[in-house]
């Protein structure tokens, strides 16, 4: 396995790897950082091995000075080239050392330190080549050489096998040389040397197979280092994330606190009774208004069963079957009048609203009952019926008393009355027939207000009602000298209407024209069909509505002019009960100027069939 | 339709101003002759007495009311065909409905116009089967 190449995969940055979880140390391994910091020990023993190199150089020198001339020059360029690459080797300590990004790129500052290595392997192996054959050397000092030599290539051994093939070019570069001049080196037949070279093989193994064990003791060395780094490293982010989690945990706690207190403060001054009960309406919960409504406090009520409690044993309003039914159907529910039993055993008519509180699976958790007093809006509503009722019958006895008198005083069967008197008795009995009308409108408001006014429709010729309306409005607008008048030949158009409160409408709209136009002039009641929709039109040339009263016209006590009310009559609630009618009788109603002056009221009805179309 | 005009008519009333103004308008515009009776617990012996046309009844009397006068007319055989006709404040259609069913011969919603009444009564006359 060749570290030096290895260079599979880019460097991951550990920050984004530390986030995706623990890994093991195999797998977090980067076989790229372990060889940088493989190359990094080298650098850091180097300049260990320069120095020891230099005295080494420096002890041999001293040895060998003693030898001839010529070996001598050889010496001194020996010790010249043994300097140039030591200063050369910590040249590239020192620019190792200023490279900030040399953990980026480890194969290249491995190239160069495997270079020098080299190179100072192999002077060693000229040093042995050059001075162990040269004459002059005796063999003392061939002796000390050879045990030079070979302490060298054991101190490679610490220095260089951090990359074992570092080592292995340092050893080959000084015993091979020297492997080949012990061979050759037979001065006197003696096999001393010779025996020396049998040895130095087996030394280069041991050495290679020392580094080489050196080596992965370093790799495995240097992985688990990072390893325990990337682990340590991860350990501090799952630990600030866990952290951060945690305060996320306890902002969310005191939301929910917060709102949950907002939420108890709203039921607490609600003026509502609001009850919490569980799946067995067992009373859990309840607010002030709830002890005031049923004159229990909340430790006499929280933990009892509030339909037993709370309602008469014969309610049919919750009994189980239906509660089972609501709590299975965990839908909200109203019960509209409920009786209830308060703790002084008076009974109230309450409204309750039951709201299931169920969590994300559909399960009910709880059950919210907000209940509210009736007992003030019954009373009411009696209080509105029983006068009604006093208007609809104790005032019409005396009214038909004073308008059947008045009518008969006006009608003279009674004979001849002074005009002054007639003209007295003429004004009471219209101001009391403007009484009988205002009581009549407001009960037909009153009635079609409460839901009790029912409509009876009937299939009816609507031009043969026009012109009945024609009729029975005729005395009325002669006493506005004016004139009713059908505009055209009326149509013949079926519709399906309350005949009466149809009637009423065109009365009311007559009536009204009638009492705006001029004197002297006419009323004309017109009807058109289009698209399956009959329009009936009653136009006069009065003054027109004023402006500010267009939007309020169909409002109820609406009036534009209050002093022409006295002078003509009317309640102001005619056009609004008008209104009601035909929007019942799923019509519309509305109004518009009219062309030459005056104004257009109508309302249209839905045509019983297709009736062809009429012409304007 | 009946052969004769409508002519005699017995009134049960309580109220002393609507006899007056009922009497003077069937009398005075009317020409009928009219009887009225104000205590309607002795209402069916009088009209057995009077021997009227029709009757009209007011519905809301003390003591005993419109329908129980015609329910107790209904028992007698002197005064079980006679047509009744109703004089009353009530206008609720089921209130109205509720007469009908009883076997009232007409209705007249108080207040009623005295100038209007004999006509509106022989219309009912004329009504009849």
């Amino acid at each position: 396995m060749n570290h030096a190449t290895s260079t599979t995969g880019e460097a991951v940055p550990s920050a984004a790897n530390a986030g995706r979880g623990v890994h093991s140390p195999d797998e977090s391994a980067d076989p790229r950082q372990i060889l940088a910091d493989r190359v990094g020990q080298l650098f850091r023993q180097a300049p260990i091995g320069v120095g020891g190199t230099l005295l080494v150089v420096a002890l041999v020198a001293y040895e060998l000075y003693p030898a001839q001339m010529r070996e001598r020059v050889v010496l001194w360029f020996w010790v010249f080239i043994m300097l140039l690459i030591a200063a050369a080797r910590y040249t590239l300590v020192v620019g190792y050392r200023r490279d900030e990004k040399r953990d980026q790129n480890p194969e290249r500052w491995l190239r160069w330190f495997a270079i020098g290595a080299l190179a100072e392997g192999v002077n060693w192996g000229f040093a042995a080549g050059a001075f162990f054959l040269a004459p002059g050397v005796t063999d003392v000092q061939r002796v000390f050489l050879a045990f030079v030599l070979a302490t060298m290539t054991a101190g490679g051994l610490p220095l260089f096998s951090a990359v074992w093939w570092v080592f292995g070019l340092f050893a080959f570069g000084v015993l091979v040389p020297f492997e080949a001049v012990l061979f050759t080196y037979d001065p006197h037949g003696k096999r001393l040397f010779a025996d020396l070279a049998l040895m130095v093989p087996f030394l280069l193994a041991i050495n290679m197979t020392v580094a080489y064990r050196l080596n992965q003791v370093f790799v495995s060395g240097y992985r688990l280092r990072q390893a325990y780094g990337k682990l340590t490293e991860e350990h501090a982010v799952l630990n600030q994330q866990i952290e951060q989690q945690l305060e996320e945990l306890l902002q969310a706690q005191r939301e929910v606190e917060a709102s949950g207190r907002k939420l108890a403060l709203f039921a607490e001054r609600a003026p509502i009774a609001v009850l919490e009960v569980d799946r067995n309406a067992t009373i859990l919960e309840m607010n002030p208004a709830a002890e005031n409504l049923f004159g229990y406090s909340t430790g006499e009520l929280v933990g009892r069963n509030a339909i037993r409690t709370l309602f008469p044993p014969d309610s049919p309003a919750l009994q189980s079957p239906a509660w089972n039914a609501f709590v299975a159907g965990a839908k909200p529910v109203t019960l509209p009048q409920t009786v209830c039993i308060r703790r002084d055993s008076i009974e109230v008519v309450c409204e309750f609203t039951l709201t299931p509180l169920v969590n994300e699976s559909g399960d009910l958790i709880s059950v919210i009952a907000q209940v509210r007093d009736l007992t003030q809006v019954l009373e009411a509503e009696r209080l509105k019926k029983e006068f009604t009722s006093t208007l609809s019958h104790e005032l019409r006895t005396p009214l038909t008393s004073i308008i059947g008198s008045l009518q008969l005083v006006n009608s003279g069967v009674l004979g001849a009355i002074d005009k002054d008197v007639a003209d007295l008795t003429e004004v009471a009995e219209r101001n009391a027939q403007r009484l009988l009308d205002l009581i009549n409108d407001i009960l037909d408001i009153e009635k079609i207000e409460s839901g009790k006014f029912v409509l009876f429709p009937e299939d009816i010729s609507l031009d043969a009602l026009l012109r009945e309306s024609l009729v029975l409005n005729k005395s009325f607008a002669e006493r506005f000298k004016v004139r009713l008048e059908a505009h055209r030949e009326l149509p013949t158009v079926p519709v399906n209407a309350d005949r009466k409160r149809l009637l009423q409408v065109l009365t009311n709209l007559i009536s009204n024209a009638a009492k705006f136009s001029p004197e002297g002039g006419a009323v004309e009641l017109s009807m058109t069909v289009a698209d399956g929709t009959v329009r009936v039109g009653v136009g006069d040339r009065g003054a027109g509505v004023p402006e500010n009263f267009r939007s309020r016209i169909f409002s109820r006590f609406a009036q534009a002019d209050s002093a022409l009310t006295r002078q003509k009559g009317g309640t102001g609630l005619g056009l609004s009960i008008c209104k009601r009618l035909i929007e019942a009788m799923n019509g519309r109603i509305g109004f518009e100027d009219r062309a030459g002056g005056g104004t257009l009221f109508y309302f249209e009805l839905p045509a019983k069939q297709a009736v062809a179309q009429t012409h304007q | 339709m009946p052969a004769q005009p409508l002519n005699r008519i017995c009134y049960v009333e309580d109220d002393a101003d609507i006899q007056r103004i009922v009497r003077m308008s069937l009398e005075k515009i009317g020409k009928m002759t009219v009887e009225i009776v104000g205590d309607s617990t002795c209402a069916v012996e009088a009209i057995i007495a009077f021997k009227p046309d029709l009757v009209m009844l007011d519905w809301m009397m003390p003591v005993m009311d419109g329908p129980a006068v015609l329910r107790k007319m209904r028992e007698h055989a002197e005064t079980k065909n006679l047509p009744v006709v109703f004089i009353t404040a009530k206008a609720s259609q089921r209130e109205l409905d509720e007469l009908r069913a009883m076997g009232a011969a007409g209705i007249i919603s108080k207040p009623f116009s005295p100038k209007n009444l004999p006509d509106q009564l022989r219309g009912i006359w004329h009504g009849l089967p």
